[in-house]
């Protein structure tokens, strides 16, 4: 990759008051109740919660893939729906979703193409794209050809492709096992680095959250909202060796016990 | 070569019946025989292969062309489909044959067949495009409209693709529908051409090779038709299949509220009126003469209304007494025997390897094509109707469920393993279970088939019931009654399919693992 990368505007993100039901039978249920939430521009921040927290629905809600009843979500100053048509956001989910009959390149220039863009103009930084993410020589395979963690580099490489302001993961590696995990964490930092977007990140592992982001964000559930947040303070670029520190366990400790009660403010 | 020296046998002890006149008194002419007869007759084969292939291919290609218009019409406006309901469920009860003699007397030229083969490939490809264009991975959608990607970038980038594998799907049960719908249009439309006319006018000629011979011509080029589009779906549909599996769906359910009660009853009421309003204004359009065109209303008038209307109803219902018993009896015995089989393949793997290559081929069989074969093996009773009826609805059922019975999950089988479960335990508990929705498919899918394979047989052997009424009609051009029965055949078949469908409803509400909350 060029050096323009690290130059790329990032946005800030503004949560306010976002409040968002559903109806569970004739209950009520709080998603997530009065909500809110500020990242600056180029901040990593981590949202953790038990099932049911509503940090999914958040992390939709900043994608403008749902409606908040209540509340509003700006995104450097502009609404998600604004900045979906600027191809600002990149959004990667716990599963790959990549259309199965096309092959990593064509999976990778979806966003363009839904946005309208030049494609062809595209190819050189597609393939950088791809070599950023380690899949060199798989340009032309196709979904069922790669592994589970390949898939999901096809589809981190496919959120950069549009240069987003903002990055959305939720649970990007859930379905992978633990030691894939690990290096898809630390090649994530790395391609962070690079590109200094915004990051939001969903995730169940502490681990992951203490090892990325600059703020872990704990979040309760019934109704889902924001209980504690912590700043985390370890120095980039994080090497592996952190998962064994002390400190690194001392904090795990304290996030565990805000995710299990006792401790929440 | 197993299989070769299988057929071999088969081949040599068909010989030796045929040759020896052991069954039925020479019905079962020997392969020999009918080679023979079938190069006696090269002249007339090609004149009337193609008189039957030219509108069987319009057909095919007019009516998929409306199927696939039409799925990508339900899938952008499910109002749409909504009131198009009644017509769809209509197109796909009726029995072809009874539209035949109404579209001979209707429509000139080559136009009844190629019409009846545009009716008979519609349902198939319409269904399937229209499932490959709404059953989408929901997950792709979500990244589309990340980018601002609205309802067309969702169809254009994902569910024109996704919809291939259903539309290939759909033209290989179309291809031989059409070739079987162009020759059962030539049933009576006086056409000298044509397989179906060839085979019509050899039935009262004491001939039964010639008969099978063009039966078995039939066959092969239905089963050609099929193979050929399977060809095309297997070089299109690889590298389809999603690579994960998506995780349950979410049913939305809304609250009825009276005010969308009320549209949801217009809508119904919309649904049911738009068959008779499309039967009306083709027939005005067309301008055809009331005489031989009977309107909807004309159809009530005979019915109900002229002097001899109670003659006209008594002969109805008498032949509904007829018909309906066999197609009911046909259809419990095709589906008890399609479970069977299909039960029996799960425990005896060789059974469904050996069944299910034949069932696929003999599901194409054309229909008309076997009656008279079955006639000259079982006579002309009640026997030959129901084995005509349990042949087109088994092959059908068979693959449904077969393929139900494999769709249980490999997990749920294994737990049971662990408790070391036998194989009947395994089958009551897991696999029948998780099968029922295929079973309940399957029944209603074949439902509007078995009153087809009833009519057909009393058409052309049995001389009794609708089938029967119907030709003695046509022969009589007796025009209200052969309107008449036509719309009461597929008014039964429309009321058969949506009677097995509640039950399905029933079924599927009381152990679908889908319906409950979650």
């Amino acid at each position: 990759m060029d050096g323009s990368a690290a130059k790329l505007p990032t946005d800030d993100i503004n949560i306010s008051g976002v409040t968002r039901t559903f109806a569970v039978g004739s209950r009520q249920v709080y998603a997530l109740r009065d909500v809110s939430l500020r990242c600056d521009a180029g901040s990593f921040t981590a949202l953790i919660g038990p099932s049911g927290c509503g940090k999914s629905t958040l992390l939709r809600s900043i994608a403008g893939l749902e409606l908040p009843d209540a509340g509003s979500v700006l995104i450097g100053g502009q609404t998600p729906q604004q900045k979906c048509r600027l191809g600002a956001l990149g959004v990667a989910f716990q599963d790959s979703a990549l259309l199965p009959w096309r092959s990593v390149r064509q999976n990778i220039a979806l966003p363009l193409q839904v946005l309208r863009r030049n494609t062809a103009g595209a190819r050189d930084k597609i393939d950088a794209l791809i070599d950023l993410v380690g899949l060199k020589g798989f340009e032309n395979a196709r979904p069922s050809q790669l592994s589970g963690g390949m898939r999901q580099r096809v589809a981190i490489a496919r959120t950069l492709v549009t240069d987003p302001s903002v990055l959305l993961m939720d649970e990007p590696f859930g379905a992978l096992d633990q030691i894939l995990r690990r290096s898809m964490n630390i090649e994530l930092q790395r391609i962070w680095m690079e590109n200094r977007a915004t990051t939001l990140l969903v995730t169940h592992g502490i681990d992951e959250a203490l090892f990325l982001a600059d703020r872990v964000v704990v979040m309760h559930r019934d109704p889902g909202r924001i209980a504690h947040i912590v700043d985390i303070p370890f120095a980039r670029p994080r090497s592996p060796p952190l998962f064994s520190a002390p400190e690194f366990h001392a904090l795990e400790d304290e996030i565990a016990a805000y995710l299990y009660g006792g401790a929440t403010s | 070569m197993k299989a070769l020296l299988r057929l071999a046998i088969l081949l040599a002890l068909w010989e030796g019946l045929g040759d020896f006149h052991l069954i039925a008194q020479g019905a079962l002419p020997s392969p020999s025989a009918i080679i023979m007869q079938w190069w006696q007759d090269r002249a007339v084969y090609p004149p009337h292969i193609w008189a039957t292939l030219q509108p069987a291919l319009l057909g095919f290609i007019i009516g998929n062309c409306i199927a696939v218009a039409a799925a990508f019409a339900f899938a952008l406006l499910p109002t749409f489909e909504g009131l198009m309901r009644g017509f769809n469920i209509a197109i796909f009860g009726i029995p072809p044959i009874a539209l035949a003699p109404v579209l001979v007397i209707t429509l000139p030229g080559d136009w009844p067949q190629i019409v009846l083969a545009s009716v008979s490939v519609y349902f198939p490809t319409m269904v399937m495009t229209l499932l490959g264009l709404r059953d989408i991975d929901p997950r792709p959608i979500d990244v589309i409209r990340c980018y601002g990607g609205g309802e067309f970038a969702v169809l254009r980038w994902l569910r024109v693709r996704s919809c291939v594998p259903g539309l290939l799907g759909g033209l290989r049960v179309a291809a031989p529908a059409a070739i079987l719908g162009a020759i059962l249009a030539e049933f009576g439309s006086g056409a000298r051409w044509g397989l179906g006319s060839f085979l019509l006018g050899s039935l009262g000629r004491g001939n039964p090779a010639r008969i099978w011979g063009i039966g078995l011509t039939a066959t092969l080029m239905a089963a050609l038709a099929y193979g050929l589009c399977a060809l095309l779906g297997r070089r299109f549909s690889a590298s389809m299949a999603a690579v994960t599996i998506a995780g349950g769906k979410t049913i939305s359910k809304t609250a009825k509220t009276a005010a969308s009660r009320v549209s949801h009853l217009l809508l119904a009421l919309s649904a049911l009126a738009i068959p008779f309003l499309i039967w009306w204004g083709i027939l005005k359009g067309f301008g055809v003469s009331p005489v031989i065109a009977k309107t909807p209303l004309a159809v009530w008038q005979y019915l109900f209304s002229a002097p001899d209307a109670a003659e006209s109803r008594a002969a109805i219902l008498q032949a509904l007494k007829e018909s309906l018993p066999l197609a009911g009896i046909g259809l419990v015995i095709a589906l008890s025997v399609a479970l069977l089989l299909a039960v029996m393949g799960m425990i005896w793997r060789a059974l469904t390897a050996m069944l299910m290559p034949a069932a696929l081929i003999l599901q194409t069989m054309p229909l008309v094509a076997l009656t008279p074969m079955i006639v000259l093996l079982f006579g002309r009773g009640i026997t030959a109707t129901l084995v005509v009826t349990v042949i087109v609805t088994f092959f059908p059922a068979f693959i449904t469920i077969a393929q139900g019975l494999a769709t249980v999950p490999k997990a749920s089988l294994d737990l049971l393993d662990v408790y070391g479960a036998s194989r009947s335990q395994k089958l009551l508990m897991v696999s029948l279970p998780t099968s029922l929705p295929y079973l309940c498919a399957a029944a209603r899918l074949v439902a509007p088939a078995s009153l087809l394979g009833v009519m057909i047989a009393e058409w052309l052997a049995t001389g009794y019931g609708l089938g029967n009424l119907l030709n003695t009609a046509r022969g009589e051009l007796d025009y209200g009654m052969i309107w008449a029965v036509a719309f009461v055949a597929v008014a039964v078949s429309v009321g058969f399919y949506q009677l097995v469908k509640l039950l399905e409803d029933q079924v599927l509400r009381r152990y679908s693992a889908a319906s409950s909350a979650a």
